[in-house]
């Protein structure tokens, strides 16, 4: 029972019990349930405090550099609103470089899922050596970035192209010099393909392996069940599968989207944006700008328009991730 | 990247670098000495730390002088060197973390990006290196002052500067009754007629550092100009500037493959040893690689300074120079180092193999050390008369620097390459520097 305390109303934040006849103000934060709260915002704090530092304040401070004129050498910066945004939008690059980037991120990921999928179905398939194999797989990803794509940038190039010398000995195409001998990286739509297809070399065993994990967690006794029943195999993959491992796809997803999507090296080592805004990506296009030229926050601004780009594939794969697990 | 480059001893396997790279440290070695011995350096630094960041020289046997020399002024100063090498291209990326830092090498260098001007309010201002410098030798070069000076003021001091002359094929030229190139025209020429025969020429038409010196020195032979000598109003919307972007689309209409739109910075270097190439315009780092990997095509290969234009004869180079943080720990070395130096480019220079060319007019003196020597290169003894930098007439200041970074000049001679119009290439060009300039201006 709660009674008024003799002196008046209790203060905010507490609450008065009566025990044994007598009244005893005692605190809110003194009670059960916020000491579980207290508990549980405790256990949370490091892992909110790691994300604020990490991905919060420099989120932040690029949003700072973004409305402001900073420059690399200007210490002090002024504000200058949504300046910045409208002057990338007012170059004729930067819609190069988005559509570039849309190009490249969405047909790296499908490319990077068909390739990944039809791996993670073989490499589940018993056979000799399977585990040399699966670790094999894993060579393009962990090899240093800038070792890897040098190695591609021989395999492109306009003389000595490797490629090139094995398709003209096949007889596919004419010798160096003549007008079929690709130029892997000086062709817009070659060039920018070049690029995308060492994207998806470096992250495909990435998606394999994610769905390799994905599919050895399903139960065989279901896929039998489904065979039984009579389910193809792309029936058992569509209606069985995917739905089971969704929540892995989903977050390998996710992971790969924005991880192609902020790829600055593949374009800056093999080709810098070239030729002709060929293969300009908004994060070349914004390290150009912001570190190179100088202007970092015009830089800042170029940058942050993957933010739109990201954010509503990111929170759509969130929803139907939460959806489905409730 | 490499950080605290070690320097090289008993290699256990001679390879022809490592042959070259012995042959120029052992006889740069001997001047050395001689040469530390001939001043005395101030005795407050004895026992200070100097750490400096530079690039990697395209001339792996001038890193291994200079390492050398870093070591052995070191040992005479008592003051403890760290030299940290990272390609140019990285240089810019770790200046702008060191300045975020407020902390980091004492005495910092500028390459192929000059941002003297970006960073000129946390440079020391070098006034008295320079100005002791340019009087002891017969004064700088006119040039240095739009890569170093920021309102009259020396806040970098210029070590060296990159020529980027022609080099083409005697051989091939005789065979089409051509001798020595003179002008663009005749360039033009022999690269039509060539490649018919198997021999076309090339210029990258791509994002790289020798497209945005290619085509500028074609534009200003044309008399095309980037900006008025101020650097503070835009000069490019001209009919010289239509000249040239049409004569660059003859150039490789007639003379080139579309290899070219893929081309690094090495690609020309390995071009013109492989054999193929008619002419090149490069700097003579490709020209010291054939010699090495082609023997025979190097012997027919030949040296221009540059051809001539309508416009004059203009080579686009390349400045180096030095600066200091002003959080530097260690001024009064970093500037002791950069007059010692400058005092020795002679040495530099024959290390190099005469690929650095003075800033100095008093080390243009003939003949100049490795050039002087070689009939070949001694041409390119003059080379100071002809030699223009990015932005010219104006100085290189922040908005030049990010009309060169974002590589607007070379995408519009690869767009009328590739058949767009002349008036809309202009109209996109002439748009695109005119909004990087009023977004300077505005800040």
């Amino acid at each position: 029972m709660t009674q008024a305390s003799p002196g008046g109303p209790p203060p905010p934040g507490s609450i008065s019990v009566a025990i044994g006849g007598r009244v005893r103000d005692t605190s809110w934060w003194r009670t059960p349930t916020a000491r579980r709260y207290l508990f549980g915002y405790t256990l949370l704090a490091p892992a909110v405090l790691y994300v604020g530092l990490l991905v919060g304040v420099p989120f932040a401070f690029s949003l700072y550099l973004a409305m402001s004129d900073a420059s690399v050498g200007s210490p002090v910066a002024r504000f200058v609103g949504i300046e910045n945004f409208k002057s990338a939008l007012e170059n004729a690059v930067f819609y190069t470089a988005v559509r570039n980037t849309l190009v490249f991120t969405i047909g790296a990921g499908i490319l990077k899922g068909l390739l990944g999928t039809t791996l993670a179905f073989l490499l589940l398939q018993p056979f000799k050596g399977r585990k040399v194999v699966r670790a094999l797989l894993v060579i393009p990803f962990t090899l240093p970035i800038a070792v890897s794509v040098l190695g591609w940038k021989w395999m492109f190039d306009s003389q000595f192209s490797v490629i090139n010398w094995a398709l003209s000995r096949l007889s596919l195409i004419g010798g160096y010099g003549s007008p079929d001998w690709p130029v892997w990286l000086g062709q817009p739509a070659l060039a920018l393909f070049s690029v995308m297809f060492v994207n998806v070399w470096r992250g495909f065993p990435f998606s394999a392996i994610v769905l390799l994990a994905g599919l050895t967690s399903v139960p065989p006794e279901v896929l039998d069940a489904a065979k039984v029943d009579g389910a193809s195999f792309l029936q058992r993959f569509r209606k069985v599968i995917v739905p089971m491992i969704a929540p892995i796809l989903f977050i390998g997803s996710a992971f790969d989207t924005v991880f192609t999507l902020s790829d600055l090296s593949i374009v800056y080592l093999l080709t810098n944006g070239g030729p002709d805004g060929a293969t300009e990506i908004l994060p070349t296009l914004a390290y150009n700008t912001g570190i190179r030229g100088g202007a970092l926050g015009r830089g800042a601004a170029i940058s942050l328009f993957l933010f739109p780009l990201l954010l509503p594939a990111i929170v759509l794969l969130l929803r139907t991730l939460r959806r489905r697990q409730y | 990247m490499s950080d605290g480059r070690a320097i090289e001893t008993n290699p256990t396997r001679v390879s022809r670098r490592s042959l070259l790279k012995g042959a120029v440290a052992g006889a740069a070695g001997g001047h050395l000495l001689t040469m530390l011995d001939a001043r005395q350096a101030p005795a407050q630094i004895k026992g200070t730390s100097l750490r400096m960041l530079v690039w990697s020289h395209y001339v792996p046997a001038y890193d291994v002088w200079f390492d050398t020399f870093c070591k052995l002024w070191g040992d005479k100063t008592g003051v403890k060197v760290r030299v940290d090498h990272i390609p140019h291209l990285e240089l810019p990326a770790r200046y702008a973390a060191e300045f975020a830092a407020g902390a980091g090498h004492d005495l910092i260098y500028f390459v192929g990006q000059i941002l003297t001007g970006q960073y000129y309010r946390n440079l020391i201002d070098l006034s008295d290196v320079a100005d002791g410098l340019g009087k002891k030798h017969g004064g700088w070069l006119e040039s240095s002052k739009g890569a170093c000076q920021v309102g009259g003021t020396w806040y970098a001091v210029p070590d060296f500067f990159i020529s980027i002359p022609v080099l083409w094929r005697k051989d091939l030229f005789a065979s089409i009754g051509m001798g020595e190139p003179k002008t663009w025209d005749d360039l033009r020429k022999a690269g039509g007629q060539l490649k018919a025969k198997g021999h076309p020429t090339g210029m990258q038409f791509s994002h790289c550092n020798d497209a945005n010196h290619n085509w500028r020195a074609l534009m200003y032979c044309f008399g095309a100009k980037e900006t008025d000598p101020s650097g503070q109003n835009i000069a490019i919307d001209s009919k010289e500037m239509r000249e040239s972007l049409k004569f660059g689309k003859a150039l490789y209409d007639e003379g080139m493959t579309p290899e070219v739109f893929s081309w690094d910075d090495a690609s020309d270097n390995r071009f013109l040893a492989s054999g193929v190439a008619s002419w090149i315009h490069d700097a003579i780092s490709a020209f010291h690689s054939t010699r090495i990997t082609n023997p025979k095509v190097f012997e027919q290969t030949f040296v221009v300074p540059e051809v001539a234009g309508p416009g004059g004869t203009w080579n686009v180079g390349e400045p180096n120079v030095w600066a200091i943080w002003k959080f530097s720990k260690n001024v009064a070395a970093a500037k002791e180092f950069i007059t010692h130096l400058a005092d020795n480019q002679k040495e530099a220079m024959e290390a190099s193999l005469g690929y650095n060319m003075p800033f100095l007019r008093g080390q243009y003196a003939k003949p100049m050390p490795y050039l002087g020597k070689d009939a070949k290169l001694a041409k390119l003894q003059d080379q100071e008369k002809i030699t223009a930098f990015l932005g010219y007439p104006g100085p290189m200041t922040p908005p030049a620097q990010e009309v060169v970074t974002t590589f607007i000049i070379p995408d519009m001679f690869t767009k009328v390459a590739r058949g767009a119009s002349i008036e809309d290439t202009m109209k996109w060009g002439v748009g695109e520097i005119r909004r990087i300039y009023a977004k300077h201006k505005a800040s």
